[in-house]
């Protein structure tokens, strides 16, 4: 039986191949293809909204086919409190940004529309999947389409920048697997009944019995993996040259969902299948955390080009997730999850708008955009307010996700307090780059975004400020009744 | 009924012999003559029958030292599916070339030899059948006989060819003496209560062979030979090489380690393990420094040797589940789809472009789209990336590796895991030069409508394999089984 997940995973791959196929004489044909798929597929995650029961802790709306049963393999997919705003954001953040590709993206529109498609199916793929060997499979297919994004349509130093990007995710991937075939090895033997298994349920059942030296081996080595995507401090240097090479559209894709796919895993895989395992290296973990969200954050403030900035915010918030996280505290996790969501909104909103001003100023360097409230003053008023959701200001979902993580942090112990260090330096460089950028005298002639962009830009912000106002319909009813049920589990079992 | 089993055989020793004479047929107009036709019909008799075979026949079936079981089976069907793509592609490769018959009649014979050496259980006939898969890919190697890398390939491949041969046949003496019998059977009951004395003999023996198998399998120290013979050789014979005589010589160690030395108590599982960390590494280092198309080609097929080499260190799980030896034999049958592919790829690149290194690859995505897209997508499925064939078979390898009874496994899988991350850089890197890189020449090329069918057929199997695999692993589950 086929349900809304498996037809929201495979109806975009499906799809890519007319939209290729008509796409290539007719460049128009390619865009509404594009844009119209993922369009049916949001509306495909608000069937899943609609019917997904909120306020229940396990996984929802599984399916269940055998696929390659003579190795254990069955393809079997499922949502529960922790996946279902990361799909959200992702059918969310895939509209806007096919949306926004329809100005940005000028050439071969069929290729970029096919591989936007199937990028859309790897990414739903990653937050739904419930076999390991089928989560790295969509984990793959995520990475092929971004290499050529970042070769095809990007800047100057695409091709450095996208050979880059392959070979340090991929070869984080390698070692992932290692982690996934090591687990099925070592859960295999005959002293667990039932045969070797990729499920993760019955992974999740057969763990805890796993002695602790193989549970370290295989929580390190999945942490590798997930901390390339993630990025944390020496693994992230794929990232800034990625994000700047990147044709606007897909920096939104890359840091606000491609990114989070490190931390999906991290929260998934890391912390809830190893309990005793997270128990000696939360502190190792938090600590790499505490030292990427300060790292992220002080290198932003000297970036010189406003889209680096913007990717080295990433940098910064992503370690807000592997810090809440590996908390184990339901703050602390629910906090990450959330910051998630948010960031995705929030980073994706000023990736695409840097690409907007890129094309009406000419540039990117934040000195020579002085005076852009002359030119673009909706735009700026635009900016104002992406920074501000950035820089975590109450009201926004940010600051709701970062005051969780660092409640979660303080909870287990009062050092962290130093975490605070990194949103007071987030508030210094946004604040710096708004004083060159927005609050210098308007110059030059008006040069405004068309309305089509400005609303695609606005539809980013509506999220953030429910969520901001009022969080409780995705942190309540659906974040925390998860995480709550997890962290029982895993406290039971020896994570601290 | 039971000779209905030898047709694969048959067919193609009486389609191998006549193709030669029909090489002086033609038909009134047609340049290609009859001999390209009545190899390709006799490869098609042998592979339907072997498919039909694959699904009739339940128990093995002997005679004398030839068997007919599942493995004979796998690995017949896997040559075959090379030899086919071969032949096909050397319809257009060949075309102009007036000794079509001969070349059609030896690629017949070399792929016989390959399928009696999968099937053979006596030492005696895994020679013959040895021999018989050597000789003629030395002619065909020098087959175009003015040209001096053609000659020189030819000569360096048959002077390390010979070499190997000699030891293997000094291996089977010694096992003889020790055994006193050739048969793979007996040779594993005799081993299995050899006595300390001639325990020195046996090791020799086993030297010799993961010798005299390791020159054409090509694995590291005795990979010397391939890089310049697949320069040299006809690039659709680089493939025969490649993914054929490369396979048949695993499927000989195979047969020789896994049903016959295999109860004599040796570890040569870690020999194989160290050979197979460092042919992979080596292949792989060496082919980021390559800036030939073919050379480049070769040291991954190198690297590739290494995972399948895999399954000779961890054949079984330690709930003595042949899962590594299942995963070996998959990556086989993936590597072969694969290599062949990447071969008449570079076939119709060197056709259509007069030069071979990497420089003209740039930008070929603009000039020879679906040449490029077959290449990027047998080069994704080469490192190893799902959803296609590569990355199954390497799965299986690798959790073979770690749930093994050894305590090295582990490292093993992990040391063939960086180095499968490690070659995405220059898989990658001919895919950025293909994509991404200014073509030095814009104007398009017309692609060959021959190479394009085997590009388009390989890329389907590399898709479908991938997609679902399950049918294949159980296929190759079960002629696993059949070995052990």
């Amino acid at each position: 039986m086929i349900g809304l997940l498996s037809i929201a995973i495979f109806l975009p791959a499906v799809l890519a191949a007319p939209t290729y196929l008509l796409g290539r004489k007719n460049a128009k044909v390619a865009k509404i293809l594009g844009l119209g798929t993922t369009a049916i597929v949001f509306v495909i995650s608000i069937m899943i909204l609609v019917v997904f029961q909120y306020g229940q802790a396990g996984f929802q709306l599984s399916e269940s086919i055998p696929w390659a049963g003579s190795f254990g393999l069955n393809y079997k997919v499922g949502i529960d409190g922790i996946s279902l705003p990361l799909l959200m954001i992702a059918t969310f953040l895939s509209l806007l940004s096919a949306a926004g590709s329809w100005d940005q993206i000028t050439f071969r529109h069929a290729e970029y529309y096919a591989l936007f498609l199937i990028f859309e199916t790897g990414i739903i793929g990653v937050f739904t999947s419930l076999n390991l060997i089928l989560f790295y499979l969509f984990w793959e297919i995520v990475l092929i389409p971004m290499f050529f994004f970042i070769g095809i349509w990007g800047g100057p130093r695409r091709r450095y920048a996208s050979l880059k990007f392959l070979i340090f995710t991929y070869s984080g991937s390698a070692v992932m697997l290692f982690g996934f075939l090591a687990l099925y090895a070592w859960t295999g033997t005959s002293a667990y009944p039932g045969g070797p298994s990729f499920d993760y349920d019955v992974l999740a059942a057969r763990i805890p019995n796993l002695a602790l030296p193989l549970q370290l081996v295989v929580a390190i080595t999945t942490f590798v993996g997930f901390a390339v995507k993630l990025p944390i401090f020496p693994l992230h240097t794929w990232l800034p040259d990625a994000h700047v090479e990147a044709p606007a559209p897909v920096s939104v894709l890359l840091a606000g969902l491609l990114l989070k796919m490190g931390g999906y895993g991290l929260i998934r895989y890391n912390l809830l299948l190893f309990p005793k395992a997270v128990n000696v290296l939360w502190p190792y973990f938090t600590t790499i955390g505490l030292i990427t969200m300060i790292y992220g954050a002080s290198v932003a403030l000297v970036a010189k080009d406003i889209k680096r900035m913007i990717a080295l915010t990433s940098v910064n918030h992503m370690g807000y997730v592997l810090l809440g996280a590996f908390t184990a505290t339901v703050a602390g996790v629910s906090g990450a999850v959330f910051q998630m969501f948010s960031h995705g909104l929030a980073v994706g909103m000023l990736f695409l708008m840097s690409g907007y001003i890129h094309d009406h100023t000419g540039t990117r360097n934040i000195d020579e955009l002085k005076g852009l409230r002359g030119k673009m003053p909706q735009t700026v008023t635009l900016l104002f307010l992406a920074s501000m959701a950035a820089m975590a200001v109450p009201g926004f979902a940010n600051f709701i996700s970062e005051y969780l993580v660092i409640q979660g942090a303080l909870s287990v112990s009062y050092l962290f307090a130093i975490a605070i260090v990194a949103p007071a330096l987030t508030v210094g460089y946004f604040l710096w780059m708004l004083r060159r950028v927005a609050m210098t005298p308007g110059v030059g002639p008006k040069n405004e975004l068309r309305l089509h962009s400005i609303l695609i830009l606005v539809a980013f912000l509506v999220p953030l400020l429910i969520f901001g106002v009022y969080p409780p319909p995705i942190l309540g009813s659906v974040i925390t009744p998860t995480v709550e049920k997890w962290i029982g589990t895993i406290v039971a079992l020896g994570a601290r | 009924m039971a000779l209905l089993s030898l047709t694969p055989f048959l067919s193609l020793a009486v389609f191998g012999l006549l193709a030669t004479p029909a090489g002086f047929l033609r038909f009134r107009n047609s340049k290609l003559g009859l001999a390209p036709f009545v190899s390709i019909l006799g490869l098609a008799v042998a592979m339907v029958s072997t498919v039909w075979l694959g699904f009739t026949s339940s128990s093995p079936v002997s005679f004398g030292g030839l068997q007919i079981d599942s493995f004979t089976l796998f690995f017949s069907g896997v040559l075959l599916i090379v030899a086919m793509f071969v032949a096909v592609a050397s319809l257009q490769y060949m075309r102009d070339d007036p000794n079509k018959g001969p070349f059609f009649g030896l690629l017949l014979l070399s792929t016989l030899g390959m399928i009696v050496l999968a099937a053979s259980m006596d030492l005696i006939l895994l020679y013959v059948g040895w021999e018989l898969m050597s000789i003629p890919t030395y002619a065909l190697t020098a087959f175009r006989k003015n040209d001096p890398n053609s000659n020189e390939a030819a000569m360096k491949f048959f002077v390390l060819s010979a070499l190997s041969s000699a030891l293997i046949v000094y291996a089977i003496s010694l096992v003889f003496g020790i055994t006193g019998s050739t048969g793979l059977t007996a040779i594993a009951s005799a081993l299995s209560t050899a006595g300390p004395d001639v325990r020195p003999f046996g090791v020799l023996a086993i030297v010799l062979f993961i010798v005299g198998f390791g020159v054409k399998m090509a694995v590291v120290p005795f990979h010397m030979w391939i890089p310049d013979a697949f320069e040299g050789a006809p690039v659709t014979i680089g493939a025969f090489l490649a993914a054929g005589a490369k396979m048949a010589a695993f499927a000989a160690a195979f047969r020789v380690f896994i049903v016959g030395i295999l109860p004599f108590n040796v570890d040569f599982y870690s020999t194989f393990a160290i050979v197979a960390v460092v042919t992979m590494t080596m292949g792989n280092v060496a082919a980021l420094m390559q800036k030939s198309f073919t050379r480049l080609l070769a040291y991954s097929s190198i690297a590739q040797a290494g995972y399948v080499l895999m399954a000779l260190a961890t054949p079984f799980t330690t709930t003595n589940v042949p899962l590594g030896l299942a995963g070996g034999l998959f990556h086989v049958l993936n590597y072969a789809i694969l290599k062949t592919a990447a071969f008449v790829a570079a076939a119709a690149i060197a056709t259509k472009l007069s030069v071979r290194d990497l420089d003209s690859l740039n930008g070929l995505s603009r000039r020879m789209p679906q040449t490029s897209l077959s290449i990027a997508v047998i080069f994704l499925g080469l490192a190893g990336v799902p959803p296609l064939n590569g990355f199954f078979s390497k799965v299986m390898l690798f959790t073979g590796a770690i749930y093994s009874p050894y305590s090295w496994g582990g490292y093993l899988a992990l040391a063939a895991l960086i180095n499968s991350g490690f070659s995405m850089s220059y898989y990658g890197w001919v895919i950025k030069r293909m994509y991404f890189d200014e073509p030095s020449d814009q104007s398009r090329i017309p692609e060959p409508r021959i190479y394009m069918a085997v590009l388009w057929a390989a890329t389907i199997l590399i898709f479908a394999i991938g997609l679902y695999p399950d049918p294949w692993i159980r296929l190759v589950l079960s002629a696993a089984a059949a070995l052990h």
